[in-house]
């Protein structure tokens, strides 16, 4: 609960930052917005030479698509912001004040810094997969929940993995290469993780779940998620947060000495 | 007295570091057998600091101030020893110990760069949960007293360096401290500025009886504030007590500043009474044995007579002791 | 100016040594967007019966294939770097050398590109047996790729400082060069060689710059046009270098004359 308000102050401050610079919010918006509509014009070229891709109707590859900014967004909305703040913090010695204060350190650092605008690319992320759920018209009360479950999940996913990712800094300092790698698989969720080559496939499924993070929830609400797999999703979700923040914890005793 | 604020027995700390060399075959080797040395940046060191305190902590870099600082304040696990402060074992990091207790860096700043201080003193006080009631009465006491009226509601990036200062300082006590630990707070700013620190920081401890350690490299803050200081080298703890008597105990000599009549400096040799260490027109400064120094100064104002126009004897500046501590001329050398 | 050049080359392979690691992962990182559209073709092209108009799979791995390494060979970050040294202020003593900045970004490129060459082929012959690439290109195909890559790569390069200019007179570069990277996307032939964009698509991606950068090198690399195409679409490349080459001129001109005009 605490936290929550907490969560909501650091969004507020920042939300009252960008708003103070106008234009730039115009121009991001604008980014997005042409990012998006090429990419979905990408998937409009390909279908345009097919009507289905691997068991993937045009319908359901924009529910894709969409889920894929949603995850993307929600990425690039607090994720990215703060965990290359995180890293500063730790050239700059400044994560110190973090862990000096009465509350979570992994909260207070990963959590910490907004990209507001990036809501935009969720909304729009939003937009293109009611578009494509529109074509399917298969969304019943229990598809909506298994989707919002599999898009926590997926959020979760990205979350330790990119704790994982960033808990190397402890040690390495400079591992900026170490999350380039990350944004740049997580290029591949665009397209469902099937249609890939196996070696690339199985990458994306376990090593960089980018895969599962955006093909589950799209399956999930074209009712193609049954419910043994959605529950394999919560568990591996839950099991990868809880590894990764006890890495988390490792890199964190190490940095302050305590196995040295 | 009760039981101490600051209880420190016989603490050690010992960095493991890596030595590697430049290029790229050097890696690779040390990658398959790491050079590593133990550096021993505390080595057992022991000091208890009652409630209310402004001690100094000093010692060049390197010392080890800034370890032990972090030890007590709970970013660093010892080596071995023991620590108590308010009754908390720091590295332990209770939410109850962190509430308590702060930590400022001169060099290092919490403050949000691009935001004003005033929105990072309301996260602060979202972490800390401090209640609104208290919140707005510490801010507007250490608005008063820091003079900060116009700074918290500028973005932090348009302060100058000692107005960040000033801010960093408020936002590093809202949660209203029993005890502070401040490394270097007054590096980089101008005379003025560290002036004002100063008596903020004399002012806070007066009203709030926070307990206070303190690093600094400039000697004019720890006059200011401290009545003890704890001074330390290579690890080790070198002196424990007030500063009055840190010139006596580490500084063998006194100085003897004779100022001679004119024309009569040319004539007379002041060597004879001791080692002259300064000489500028009729001023000599003579540095003399601490004990023979009455007798020194007696015989020179019978000797010279008329010619002698004023004379002092005082301990050497506080620099100058620190300075020789550090650089470890050991006790009695001096004549 | 060849003694010129020699220093700078001297100088960049020093600087560019010390980032080896990293120029080799960023080569990789470009490697992964071209594989991603090869593998939704090869979907598309199996759903199908394995052909999709003149491409059936194994041309869809050849031409990804090429698209990476002209890709690689093409494309220049220049824009970034240069809008970071205006806003910096670091553009002014370049300005006083008596070297036009551009030749170091020349350099630069050049230099980056053949300490990534080699890691770059390794990990496309990887990509080509993994999807099976077949390219079709005769002895004369590979003779005139060596003109149309260079071509297709200056145009890029001039493309991207024309873009990078911007920064002379707006701090939003960020803004402008989304919208070209996003123009290459479409145009250029990421999305899907041009001969199999929609339409419409297609004749604006004729009549715009973007497909002779990095596009036409790659389908004559791989042999899906004719040498007599071939020979055409190069002359149109030589055409849209000559008109980038005038433009830069005019646009830098009038920009240095912008920037240091305002004092910076």
């Amino acid at each position: 609960m605490r936290y929550l308000r907490l969560l909501a102050l650091f969004f507020r401050t920042e939300l009252q930052y960008e708003l103070e610079y106008r234009t730039n919010l115009a121009l991001e918006i604008v980014q997005i917005v042409v990012i998006i509509t090429t990419s979905v014009g990408a998937v409009l070229i390909l279908f345009n030479y097919t009507t289905v891709l691997n068991g993937w109707d045009l319908g359901a590859m924009l529910v894709l698509l969409g889920c894929f900014y949603l995850v993307q967004g929600f990425g690039e909305l607090v994720l990215q912001p703060s965990f290359e703040k995180f890293m500063e913090h730790v050239r700059l010695g400044t994560l110190d004040f973090a862990l000096l204060k009465p509350a979570s350190a992994q909260f207070l650092v990963t959590l910490r810094n907004f990209q507001v605008v990036q809501l935009g690319q969720m909304g729009l992320g939003a937009v293109v997969a009611i578009v494509g759920l529109g074509r399917i018209s298969t969304l019943g009360p229990g598809e909506a929940v298994a989707f919002a479950v599999a898009l926590v999940c997926g959020f979760v996913l990205i979350y330790a993995l990119l704790l994982a990712l960033s808990t190397f800094a402890f040690w390495f300092v400079r591992i900026d290469n170490l999350m380039a790698i990350y944004w740049s698989f997580l290029d591949a969720g665009r397209f469902p993780v099937d249609i890939y080559p196996g070696w690339l496939r199985v990458t994306l499924s376990t090593a960089v779940p980018v895969g599962v993070a955006v093909t589950l929830p799209a399956q999930a609400i074209s009712g193609r998620l049954d419910l043994f797999g959605l529950a394999v999703l919560v568990v591996g979700s839950i099991a990868a947060f809880i590894l990764s923040s006890l890495f988390w914890r490792v890199g964190l005793r190490s940095y302050t000495g305590a196995s040295a | 007295m009760g039981e101490p604020i600051i209880d420190v027995r016989d603490l050690r700390k010992t960095f493991r570091v890596t030595e590697r060399q430049e290029g790229l075959a050097a890696t690779l080797r040390s990658f398959v057998r790491r050079q590593r040395r133990d550096v021993n940046a505390v080595a057992g060191i022991t000091f208890r600091i009652e409630a209310g305190e402004v001690v100094g902590f000093l010692g060049p870099n390197g010392a080890g101030k800034t370890t032990t600082l972090k030890v007590l304040s709970g970013l660093l696990y010892p080596t071995a020893g023991e620590a108590h402060v308010l009754g908390f074992v720091p590295w332990r990091r209770e939410n109850a110990y962190l509430q308590q207790m702060t930590l400022l860096m001169g060099n290092r700043t919490q403050l949000v760069w691009d935001i004003p201080a005033a929105d990072s003193f309301r996260v602060l006080q979202e972490i800390y949960g401090v209640p609104d009631e208290s919140f707005r009465r510490t801010v507007g006491e250490l608005t008063e007293l820091l003079e900060l009226q116009d700074l918290v509601h500028k973005p932090v990036r348009n302060l100058s360096l000692g107005e960040r200062m000033k801010v960093e300082f408020a936002a590093g006590l809202i949660q209203s401290p029993r005890v502070a630990f401040l490394d270097e707070p007054t590096i980089g700013l101008d005379v003025s500025m560290q002036s004002r620190i100063r008596r903020f920081v004399a002012e806070y401890n007066r009203r709030t009886g926070a307990t206070i350690l303190l690093t600094s490299h400039y000697m004019d803050d720890v006059v200011a504030l401290c009545r003890r200081v704890i001074v330390i080298h290579h690890g080790h703890l070198l002196y424990d007590g007030p500063l009055a008597d840190l010139a006596e105990r580490m500084a063998p000599y006194k100085i003897i500043t004779a100022t001679l009549r004119d024309g009569a400096a040319a004539t007379i040799d002041l060597a004879a009474y001791g080692t002259v260490t300064g000489r500028d027109e009729g001023r000599v400064t003579l540095k003399v044995d601490r004990q023979g120094a009455p007798e020194r100064a007696a015989r020179l104002v019978n000797e010279l007579g008329e010619n002698l126009a004023d004379i002092s004897v005082e301990d050497p500046p506080i620099e100058e002791v620190i300075d020789r501590v550090f650089s470890e001329e050991r006790v009695g050398t001096a004549t | 100016m060849i003694d010129v050049y020699r220093a700078l080359f001297v100088g960049q392979i020093q600087a560019a040594s010390q980032y080896r690691v990293q120029s080799v992962l960023w080569m990789l990182f470009s490697v992964i967007r071209p594989v991603i559209f090869l593998a939704a073709w090869v979907a598309v092209a199996n759903a199908q019966g394995g052909r999709v108009a003149s491409y059936d799979v194994r041309d869809f791995a050849a031409y990804y294939v090429a698209l990476s390494l002209v890709s690689n060979l093409a494309t220049s970050w220049n824009a970034y770097d240069f809008e970071f040294e205006v806003r910096m202020g670091r553009l002014s003593p370049k300005l006083l050398r008596p070297l036009h900045p551009i030749h170091y970004a020349v350099v630069e490129n050049i230099v980056w590109k053949m300490t990534t060459i080699i890691p770059l082929l390794i990990v496309l012959g990887f990509v080509a047996v993994t999807f099976d690439a077949r390219f079709r290109a005769t002895p004369v195909h590979l003779v005139l790729f060596v003109p149309s890559v260079i071509l297709g790569g200056s145009l890029a390069f001039l493309g991207g400082w024309v873009i990078a200019t911007s920064a002379f007179w707006t701090t939003r570069v960020h803004a402008v060069s989304t919208l070209w990277d996003r123009a290459v996307f479409i145009f250029a032939g990421q999305i899907a060689p041009l001969a199999l964009l929609p339409g419409a698509l297609q004749t604006i991606a004729l009549v715009l710059p973007f497909g002779y950068m990095l596009g036409v090198p790659a389908e004559i690399l791989q042999g899906a046009v004719d040498v007599p195409t071939a020979m055409l679409l190069i002359a149109v490349q030589a055409i849209w270098v000559a008109i980038f080459y005038a433009l830069l001129q005019v646009v830098w001109r009038v920009g240095v004359r912008q920037y240091t005009g305002v004092g910076a």
